[in-house]
């Protein structure tokens, strides 16, 4: 390597060297160990004269940082986002896909096994667990709260229950009550039939 | 706008140039960018770990981690500045590390008497490694002091003092050609002083690695 070379490598690191030499000499030393030693060297006269008494002096970390990126794992190459990130992306992505592929299943298997499907009892679940895990993973349907109920906050099952019982005859309570006790309403009603039999 | 060619590249912007290689891959030019910041960064972990082997290997953890997070720097600061406060993070988390590791060990209360009270002991440098670091401060030290007085001032103008050639010119009464020139001097007349020693190194470090 000529004098002029290190001498413009000299000014490189000094930043007094012009932008076109530079860029010349930069692409020149990615490429020669030659150039990139006097580099090292002239760096290492700066590290001595810099070095601080509690610091040991630096020689050559550069070869050992990128020797041991080169070694190591693709977590070692630089990426855009950080570790987290990547992580947190890509659990994102894997709980979109597996929501998507559940999906998928099910319909297929829902269309398949229509016609056995309508045979069956439908089948709700009874518990908190068998809300979370059906008995029966593709068959078991979860009884949807009815829009109207005046119990939203209620289980399906404690619905269906109070549904069922609104839905038997039930006696009106004014018609339990004794003729002694009769509301007006009642008393009109009967004197008005009474009223028809008379005639 | 066209820029003019004939400017001086700046050492930010050089750094700046130095990063968007080492983004696109090219590992010799993020190997310049260390070694252009190792000592600095090395003092700056000294300030927090007082181990001296232990400084080289947080050292390299920085570096490492500098390397993870380039393509998130986007140079709205210095280099250096961005490369310090990482410097800081990852000194003080392997402190916080260190002291963790020592609670969960229950190292016995003589052990840890001794291991806290002597400075000295804590250097866990390998004998060869200490005594080549040696031998190399002592010859930089001997190169740097009879190096010729124009060229020891020039030198120390810009490399301490952190002086541009215009302002050494001014303070040493020369051209700035020959400011040029004395810089470049000096630091090859301590390069040439250094490299049978460095080669030396080199040799049995790959001499190690082949066995």
């Amino acid at each position: 390597m000529s004098d002029q070379s290190k001498q413009n490598i000299s000014q490189l690191m000094d930043g007094e060297l012009s932008r076109d030499c530079s860029r010349f000499l930069l692409k020149r030393m990615n490429h020669d160990a030659d150039f990139r030693d006097s580099w090292n060297h002239y760096h290492l006269l700066r590290s001595a004269v810099q070095q601080d008494g509690q610091a040991p002096l630096m020689l050559n970390l550069g070869s050992r940082v990128v020797q041991r990126l080169q070694s190591g794992s693709e977590a070692d190459k630089p990426s855009a986002t950080s570790g987290r990130g990547w992580l947190k992306a890509m659990t994102g992505s894997a709980i979109a896909a597996s929501v998507a592929l559940l999906a998928v299943i099910s319909f297929n298997q829902n269309n398949l096994s229509s016609a056995d499907m309508d045979s069956q009892v439908p089948e709700y679940a009874k518990t908190a667990k068998q809300l979370i895990n059906p008995p029966n993973a593709f068959t078991a349907r979860v009884e949807q709260k009815p829009r109207y109920t005046r119990y939203p906050d209620l289980t399906p099952q404690v619905q269906h229950y109070i549904m069922d019982k609104n839905t038997q005859t039930v006696v009106p309570i004014y018609y339990r009550i004794q003729s002694g006790q009769q509301s007006p309403v009642q008393q009109s009603i009967q004197n008005q039939a009474r009223h028809y039999t008379d005639e | 706008m066209k820029q003019d060619n004939n400017t001086k590249m700046s050492e930010k912007t050089l750094d700046a140039e130095l990063v968007e290689q080492a983004k696109k891959g090219h590992m010799p030019a993020f190997e310049m960018l260390v070694n252009r910041y190792q000592q600095r960064v090395a003092n700056v972990i000294a300030k927090l770990v007082k181990n001296r082997s232990e400084i080289e290997d947080v050292a390299q953890e920085v570096f490492i981690k500098v390397f993870r997070a380039l393509p998130r720097f986007r140079g709205d600061s210095s280099f250096y500045t961005w490369v310090y406060r990482i410097a800081i993070n990852t000194a003080k988390n392997h402190l916080v590390a260190k002291s963790r590791r020592i609670q969960n060990t229950q190292v016995e209360y003589e052990e840890a008497e001794s291991f806290s009270g002597n400075e000295a002991h804590r250097n866990l440098d390998t004998p060869d490694a200490v005594y080549a670091r040696g031998e190399l401060e002592q010859v930089m030290s001997k190169a740097i002091s009879q190096l010729p007085e124009d060229l020891k001032t020039a030198i120390i103008l810009r490399e301490v003092d952190g002086l541009s050639y215009e302002d050494i010119a001014s303070e040493m009464d020369c051209p700035i050609g020959t400011v040029r020139s004395r810089i470049f001097r000096a630091r090859d007349a301590i390069d040439q002083a250094l490299r049978p020693l460095l080669d030396k190194e080199q040799h049995n470090k790959e001499h190690v690695r082949s066995i």
